[in-house]
Order: C-alpha cells, then structure tokens, then sequence
C-alpha cells in the first residue's frame, strides 16, 4: 500500500482500475473528464486491461455500460451534472435491467444559469432510478467506494446499478494523501465479475427488457428493484465490515461524529461535511454540543440507521445542498418522513445553503445551530432558510447594475 | 368499438346524463379485438376504469363468443343483457353459448353491414344498443352519429347515419329492455388479500424471457373476421410465395413443399390470397369457417 | 445461413427465424422485411432494439425471437449495440466466450429513431466502425403513435399532423445518402415485396464487417390507409414506378438493384393509398401529382 496525492478525480480512476474494469464506456464533461482521460493513458499504455470507447453523447454512453454489463463484462462509467440530466432516460431504464455497473457521478450544480461549481441537485435528479447512491466526504471514500460499490452492485442478492457521488472541484480537483491498496488485496476483496446465466450467448438466447402490459406486472418488476434496494442495506454493512478488515478502514452507511451527547446535530452529505465538523468541534468549545450526521448511503436510504443515530436530540439542522423548487430541501423532506411517528425525535430545521459552490463558513454552520437549538427552545419549526447575506445581495446588484435592469425601475427592485 | 361507444357516450350526454367512456387498448395493434366502455348516470359519475358488472354487453364480432380468452361474458350474470352482432335468432346464441342472461341479435329481416365496414358496424351496433336502453331519443342519436363522423367524407357520414338508424328503429321490439343498473350492494367487499412481496433473485425479477419463441402461445388467430384458405388442388407447391411474403411468418411450409397455415395466429390479413400465383388460396368468412368446423 | 448466393426465389430459406402471434398490425410490410432478413441471418442474432412500433414485439412473457433481443430507448439502440459488441469482444479476447456462442448485434428501428432521434447515435456508431447490421422499418411516420409526420414522410402525404388539404410540406430525408456520406461497409435499401433481392442484400451484408444498413420500406396498412391484403402490391408499386430505388452501396459505389423500366406513373402508388387521397379528392391536385412524378423523375434521369 503507498500514500499518494491525488485528486478525486484520480481517486475514481483508480478505484475503476483496481477494480479491474474491463469496459469504460465515456464522455467528457467538467469536472469529470479527468476521469477518463486517466483511464484512457492507462488503456493506451497497456498498463489497464480495459477498453474504452468514446460515445457522442450520455445517454448512449450509460445505453452502452449497461448493455455491456448485461452482456457480462465489468463496467464502468462517470458523468456529472447536465451530462448525468442528457443521460436520465437510461439512468431510469438501467436499474430495470438488473445488470450490475458503476457510475462515477461528480456533481456540479445544474443550468439555469449554467455553472460549472458543484451542488447535489444533479445527483438527487436521480434518486427515484433506482440506482443504489454512494456519497463521498474525502478522496480516500471516492476511491475504497468504487471497489465497494462493484461488490454491491455484483452481490446477488442485488444486482443493481450502483452510482457514486463526489463533489465537483471540492474532491473532484483538490488533491489530498490517499491509501492506494494492492492490486492483490483489491483482488482478494473484489474477485472477477460472476455474471452468472446474464449475459448474450448464441447457445443461451433470452429477450431482455421486454414490455409488459398492465399495472399488475409492471408494479411486481419495478418493486423487484425496491426490494433489491432494501436488501442492499444488509448488503452494504457486511460488505463494510469486510472492507474495514481487509483495508483498515471503515465506511457505514452513515458516518456520524461526535453524536453521542449532541443537542444539536447536522445532516448533511458530500464534502461540506468536513466543514461541519470543524464548526461542530468549536461550537462544542463555545459551550453547544454538536454533532454531524452524513449519510453515505442515500439510495437505498438508512432510515432506522438514521433514526438511531438522532434519537433523543434536541435539534437537527439538516444543510441541503440542493433545491427542490417549490418544496425546498430533498434531505430535510426525506429525514422527516423517515423520523415521522418515531418517539423522542428531533425538530428538523431546514438550511438551504452551497448552491453552485458557494461556501458555507463557521459562522454560518454558528448560526444554523444556534437557530436549531432556539426553535427546538420553543417548539417551532422556523421556515426553511436559504443561507444568504446581505453581503451576497449588495454584490449581485453591482452585477445587475453592469448588465442592465431591463426596465425595472429602481425603486420596484 | 371505440367509435360505437362514442356514438353512445355523446347521444346519452346529449339527454342529459353525466358520461363516461373510454376505450381500452392493449399492446395490439388495429384488427386486435378491443373493448370500449360507456358508463352513464344521473350523477357525477367517479368510478374508472373497466366495468366489472355490466348491465348490457354489446359484442361487435359474434365470432368471439366462442373464444374464451376474448373475454366477452366477463362480469356477465342473469342481469346483464347481451347484444349480438348477428342475424341468427337470439335463443340459438344463448342455447349454444350457455349464457346465463337475456340475449337479443338482429330481427329477422334486418340486414347489418358487412364486418369490414367498421365505421357502418359501429354505427348499427350503438343503434342497437341505444334503443335497447331507450332513453336515447331518435333525432338525440342521428345527431350523435353525425358528430362522430366529423371529418369523414359526405358519403361516410350519410352510410354511417343511414345504418345507425336503421339499427335504431330494427330494434323497435327491444326498446328499454335493459333495465337502469341498482345501487352496489351494501354489504362491504372482501378483503383483497395482500401479500409482502418479497425480493425475487434479479434472474426472475428482472422483465426478460429466457424461453424462446412463447409468442407462438398467444393466438393473434383471435382477430381475423375472415381467414385464407388453401385449396390444395390449386397449389403448385412453388414452396415459398405465400410462407415468405406472410408478414406473421404463420405459414410454414411441410417436407413435401406443401404450405399450412397456422390458424392460431393467421391475423387474416390476405396478402397469401392476394399473391398466391396460383390463385389457390381463397376469402371465407371466419363465422361461415368456424361453423363448418363445428358441423362438418 | 446459406453459404451459397441466392440465384433464384427457390433458393430462399424456408423455415422461419420469427414465430408468429406477435402484437403487430395485420398485413404490416415491417415486419414481413424483418422476418425475411432473419430468416437468412439467423438466430445468431442479438436484436437491439429502439421504441417504435416494434417494441411491442416481445412483451412479457411472450417473444418471436429464438435468438436473443435486447431492448434500450427511441434513441440509443445503436449504443446498446457498441456496448454488446464491445461486450462480446472483450469476453472473446479473455477467453470467455466460445466463437459459436458470439452473436452478430442487429439494430432495428423504425424511421422515427433511425431518420430522426437516434441519427446522432447512429452516425457515432458508424463513424467508430462498430460491426453491425441495422435494419430500419421504415413506414414514413410516427406509426406506434398514430402516424404523426417524421423525417421520413414524403412530400405532400397525409399524416395525423400533416392532414390539410396539401399533405406534409417537407421533403423524405435520404438515409440512404446520409448513411453512404459516412462511406460504411454497406448500405442498401429493401422491401418485403421483393424477397429475392431483400434475401440477396441481407447475405451480403452479412458477409461484411462494420457498419451495415438494410432499409426496408414498410407498407403500412394502418398509417397509410389501406386494405392490409395490398401490403405486398403496394410495396411491388413503390418499386415499379420507381418511388423506392432498390440500390446498396459498398465500395464507394452505388449499384441499381432493381431499374424500373418502363416506370410506372406515380399515380397507380397514390392511389391505392388513403393518405394521399386527397390528391385526387374531392378535386384532383394535378399540381402536386405532377411534382411528385417530376421528382421521381428527376431521380432516375439523374442516376442515368
């Protein structure tokens, strides 16, 4: 095992090449296109045994890793962002097709306007796939990740699509040491991808992904993939555990620091997790015990794991790093009805807040749990909050003033 | 059929009812039989969907009565009138069909339009159904018959009027013989017995056919009003024009270059009738063909 | 599959590699096409295919097909065939799949995916040289759906959005040409009408590597309006009065397989079809009759 810098991106790489990936279907897209133009030096240099092929577009490229792995290859694939949208289609049609590969999403926040600095509203677009979703908080997650997530995607009792999520420039281009394991160790934990009877034989013919008629069959075949999610939650904590003995280093479905004498508790996922922690370690300096909660696992979601994690806590500020527009956070809706008729629960308060990479500071992460604790004291539920300053406002009407009011009037502003 | 129940569904409307109709599609394409409901009522009506306990069922294509896979009687009991789309009397039907309720075909006399005429069928079958509710006035009914043949050419309107109404006042002895539907009973339905699903392995699960060529097992013979058949003393055995140009592939060809049809799945289409060299393969009409089998 | 050329409709395989009862419309020209370019390609076949009316030809639990079928979206099939055939392969380099277990990968589309929403995949396909036979039923319009008007509608026909009195304004794409401009193995079109010459293509096509196209026009008799018994006149029609060029290009060369001669006036195909009845109805339009003959014309006279 050696300790390298290396970025996210290289991280992903990796992870697909210890992996033994014999199949990269591909197409750029910032910020993930380092991706795969590692893994294509690698392939030209003969020092990966893999074939990769350019598609012209998303969606074809994940029609392609699909149907090679139902053909019965090991399968890998990246994307991010309006790249992850193009390719929605078949990011739904996939999961039905119970063919096993892994789909590195670095996420970076969606047009309109068109940006390239990251959020989680791209990854969440697929959360109903059924696509099983792995997010990751540092450069070492992105790439243990990806070899976990080929065992998870492979076991059978889940056969499924598996896609993991970093985030664009905060992992995706920021170096940081990584363990990268032996190709023997990884062979060990990870061994060449059984695809059992799948697969296109002459001598073993099959339709695949036919139609159905009526609500009676099709609502058997898409539960299947539910059920399927489900058993991956049991899937995922023995393959963790595995992963932990083998690798030394342990990765559940949720991480949570600091929870257990926690007022106040933050629920986050991705990167920004780091900063929460930072800020839950002076807050507990400055007299607030805090604490974080970061799913790693969304998809299939660890409700009960969550449940217990949050039992008994005065406050949670739940930090979306997402919008769903006329609703709000994703995660704050989600945690709600996860905690829903649960004794001794928490009251939720919801931040919106690292829309299209926007920093979120220490005293923000101050103020948030402030603001949790205080409505927890009085039994509120406060609005969702969207973190903005008035900094933030003057600034953007320097920029408004550049490029022209379009006849609104001053005072109407 | 869709066009028959529209026919209804705007002539009922026109009376005052509130109406409801939908036609019900399967993956089959035209020439597949298919369903249309009409539901009608002196109240918003809320129920959707396919109607469980009819009170009058309509039946287009005799021919299917004796099929059981059709469907036809489905939800059919003592009180659901059925109408039949033939000139044979009404007491054979139901002798020969077993059914539990009242029967009604055409008069004798009357003559409906031929089959293939699915505008002019549509149009004598809501006729019949209509009269046979009898709360559909006769000038009510014309202007529906019109209104749904909006588009077509002059002469269509007037063939698709004149055989509505002629089925209208045909059926003059059967006027409001179906009775207006009861309330649901009051007692409270079964318990649907749910289950937990459980997961299946992905093999199983997952939409895909592992066996080859099931489709034989689905009998596309079911939508033919007529069917080709070969006269074998006419066949050249030239061993491949009809089972080649066969869209369906249903007929295949023996060791000794002679052609069989597979009725099972011939959808009746004629392109073997049309292109056969020698003109051994001729039209007959699937009820005439079908009564042949049963009384050889 | 036959060794031999076919020489004569004698020749032509006589068991069927597509079972019947399948949910297609009666008298359908595709799928008359599609099972006599099976027929001579097989059950080594993996069919990759595209939404159009064709998907509804397996559906669960029942399917035609005694090779293998792959379903994927209205856009991507020829992706889905990269994806089995870099698949089979890389499973072939490693010694995991036997020569007689591979598969040769068959796209087929209608004209809505192949003239329209999948020519972006479809050209990648071809450009990366992937080795396939796609084979497009082409019946001129969104036919699944009702026959709304496609890149592949021809001039002044009636479809469900192109029903005023002069038919759809815009002009059938040439596949054929877009499909040569890549300069592919080999591209040909076809109708079920003429088996001899669909079987003849398909053999040599099937010979060949790389990128291969069968585009069979498909007399539809739900979306053009006609009995389904003239599936096979009509498709004879489209040929002899010179509407539907039989041709392949292989080599940079583009042959003739069939020259009409003499051709019949365009107006014996108009008129068996309801769709371009009101060309003739209630008044006759001499104006875009004469256009469409001109442009047949032109066709032929330009081909020399």
């Amino acid at each position: 095992m050696s300790r390298l810098l290396m970025t996210g991106n290289a991280a992903a790489a990796w992870g697909a090449r210890l992996a033994g990936v014999e199949y990269v279907p591909a197409f750029p897209i910032t910020p993930q296109t380092e991706i795969i133009e590692m893994l294509a030096g690698w392939c030209e240099r003969g020092e990966m045994s893999a074939r990769l092929t350019m598609y012209e577009s998303e969606h074809s490229m994940v029609t392609g890793a699909a149907s090679a792995a139902a053909t019965g290859v090991r399968t890998f694939t990246a994307t991010s962002s309006q790249g992850l949208l193009y390719a929605m289609e078949m990011v739904f049609a996939a999961p039905g097709w119970r063919a096993p590969f892994v789909l590195v999403n670095v996420s970076r926040a969606l047009a309109s306007p068109i940006t390239l600095e990251p959020d989680h509203t791209d990854v969440l677009a697929a959360r109903d796939s059924g696509f099983i979703q792995i997010h990751c908080a540092t450069c070492q997650e992105v790439l243990d990740s990806v070899l976990i997530a080929y065992r998870l995607a492979e076991h059978p009792r889940v056969r499924l699509p598996v896609l993991v999520n970093q985030d664009g420039f905060h992992l995706s281009f920021t170096r940081e040491p990584v363990d990268l394991p032996e190709e023997a160790r990884v062979r060990a934990f990870l061994p060449p991808f059984d695809a059992h009877q799948a697969g296109f034989r002459a001598s073993r013919p099959v339709s695949q992904v036919v139609a159905v008629l009526g609500g009676s069959p099709y609502s058997y075949f898409r539960y299947q993939v539910h059920l399927a999610q489900r058993e991956a939650l049991d899937v995922y904590d023995e393959l963790a555990a595995e992963f932990a003995a083998a690798f030394g280093r342990h990765h559940g479905a949720i991480e949570t620091y600091r929870c257990d004498d926690a007022e106040v508790v933050f629920v986050l996922i991705g990167s920004l997790a780091g900063q929460a922690k930072q800020a839950a370690d002076r807050l507990r300096e400055a007299g607030l015990k805090v604490g974080v909660v970061r799913p790693r696992l969304l998809r299939p979601y660890p409700a009960s794991a969550l449940r217990a994690a949050l039992r008994g806590k005065q406050a949670v500020a739940v930090v979306d790093q997402n919008l769903s527009m006329g609703s709000g956070g994703v995660l704050y809706a989600e945690l709600a009805g996860a905690l829903q008729g649960c004794e001794y629960m928490p009251l939720l308060v919801s931040f919106i807040g690292g829309l299209g990479g926007r920093d979120i500071g220490d005293a923000e992460f101050f103020a948030m749990a402030n603001e949790a604790r205080d409505a927890a004291r009085r039994r509120e539920v406060p609005e969702p909050r969207l973190l903005y300053t008035a900094r933030e406002l003057r600034e953007l009407r320097k920029l408004q003033a550049i490029a022209g009011t379009g006849g609104v009037q001053e005072e109407t502003r | 059929m869709k066009t028959a129940a529209n026919i209804l569904g705007d002539a009922l409307f026109a009376t005052g009812y509130e109406v409801q109709d939908a036609p019900r599609y399967g993956a089959e394409r035209r020439g597949a039989p298919m369903f249309a409901y009409v539901r009608a009522a002196d109240r918003t009506i809320v129920e959707r969907g396919a109607i469980v306990t009819p009170d009058l069922v309509v039946v287009a294509d005799a021919g299917l009565l004796g099929i059981p896979a059709a469907g036809v009687m489905q939800g059919a009991s003592e009180a659901t009138w059925l109408f039949v789309n033939s000139t044979e009397p009404a007491q054979a039907i139901r002798a020969q069909w077993r059914y539990p309720g009242q029967v009604v075909s055409w008069p004798a006399g009357f003559t409906p339009p031929a089959m293939h005429n699915a505008a002019a069928t549509s149009a004598s079958c809501a006729g019949a159904a209509a009269r046979m509710l009898g709360v559909i006035a006769r000038e009510t009914f014309e202007s529906a018959l019109i209104a749904q043949s909006t588009g077509r050419s002059a002469g269509a309107i007037e063939t698709t009027r004149s055989q509505g109404l002629a089925a209208f006042d045909a059926m003059g002895g059967v006027d409001r013989c179906v009775p207006e539907g009861g309330e649901h009973p009051a007692t409270p339905p079964a318990s649907p017995d749910w289950i937990e699903l459980g997961a299946d392995d992905a093999a199983l699960a997952a939409p895909d056919i592992y066996a080859q060529a099931t489709s034989e097992q689905a009998r596309t013979g079911l939508w033919r009003s007529h069917r080709p058949v070969i006269d074998y003393e006419h066949c050249n055995r030239c061993s491949w024009v009809c089972s080649t140009l066969c869209p369906d592939s249903a007929i295949r060809v023996d060791e000794d270059r002679t052609p069989r049809i597979h009725y099972d799945h011939c959808k009746g289409c004629m392109v073997c009738v049309l292109v056969c060299p020698a003109h051994a393969i001729r039209q007959v009409s699937e009820q005439a063909a079908q009564a042949q089998e049963i009384e050889p | 599959m036959s060794e031999q050329p076919y020489k004569s409709l004698k020749d032509l395989p006589r068991s069927h590699a597509l079972s019947p009862g399948t949910a297609m419309c009666a008298g359908c020209g595709g799928l008359e096409a599609l099972h006599e370019a099976l027929d001579v390609l097989g059950r080594k076949t993996v069919v990759v295919n595209a939404a159009g009316c064709m998907t509804l030809l397996a559906n669960y639990p029942y399917t035609p097909f005694h090779g293998s079928w792959l379903y994927t979206s209205m856009a991507s099939a020829p992706a889905g065939a990269q994806g089995v055939r870099d698949a089979l392969d890389i499973l072939r380099d490693r010694g995991r799949l036997a020569d007689t277990d591979d598969l040769t990968a068959v796209v087929l589309t209608g004209d809505g995916s192949a003239y329209g929403m999948g020519l972006s995949a479809t050209s990648a396909a071809i450009e990366r040289g992937l080795d396939f036979i796609y084979l497009c039923y082409d019946n001129e319009g969104y036919g699944n759906t009702g026959q709304q008007s496609s890149a592949a509608t021809p001039h002044a026909a009636k479809t469900s959005t192109s029903a005023g009195t002069q038919g759809y304004a815009g002009e059938k794409k040439d596949l054929f040409a877009v499909w040569a401009a890549h300069k592919p193995s080999y591209v040909a079109t076809v109708i079920g009408a003429d088996p001899l010459d669909l079987a003849r293509k398909v053999q040599r096509a099937a010979a060949l590597k790389g990128p291969r196209l069968i585009l069979a026009l498909a007399p539809c008799p739900t979306g053009w309006d006609f009995d389904p018994g003239d599936t096979v006149e009509i498709g004879r029609l489209a040929v002899k009065t010179g509407i539907w060029p039989l041709k392949e290009y292989a080599d940079g060369r583009i042959v003739h397989t069939r020259v009409p001669n003499p051709r019949v006036p365009v107006e014996e195909y108009l008129t068996r079809q309801g769709r371009f009845r009101h060309l003739f109805e209630p008044e006759r339009n001499d104006a875009l009759i004469a256009a469409i003959q001109a442009r047949v014309d032109r066709y032929w006279d330009d081909v020399g």
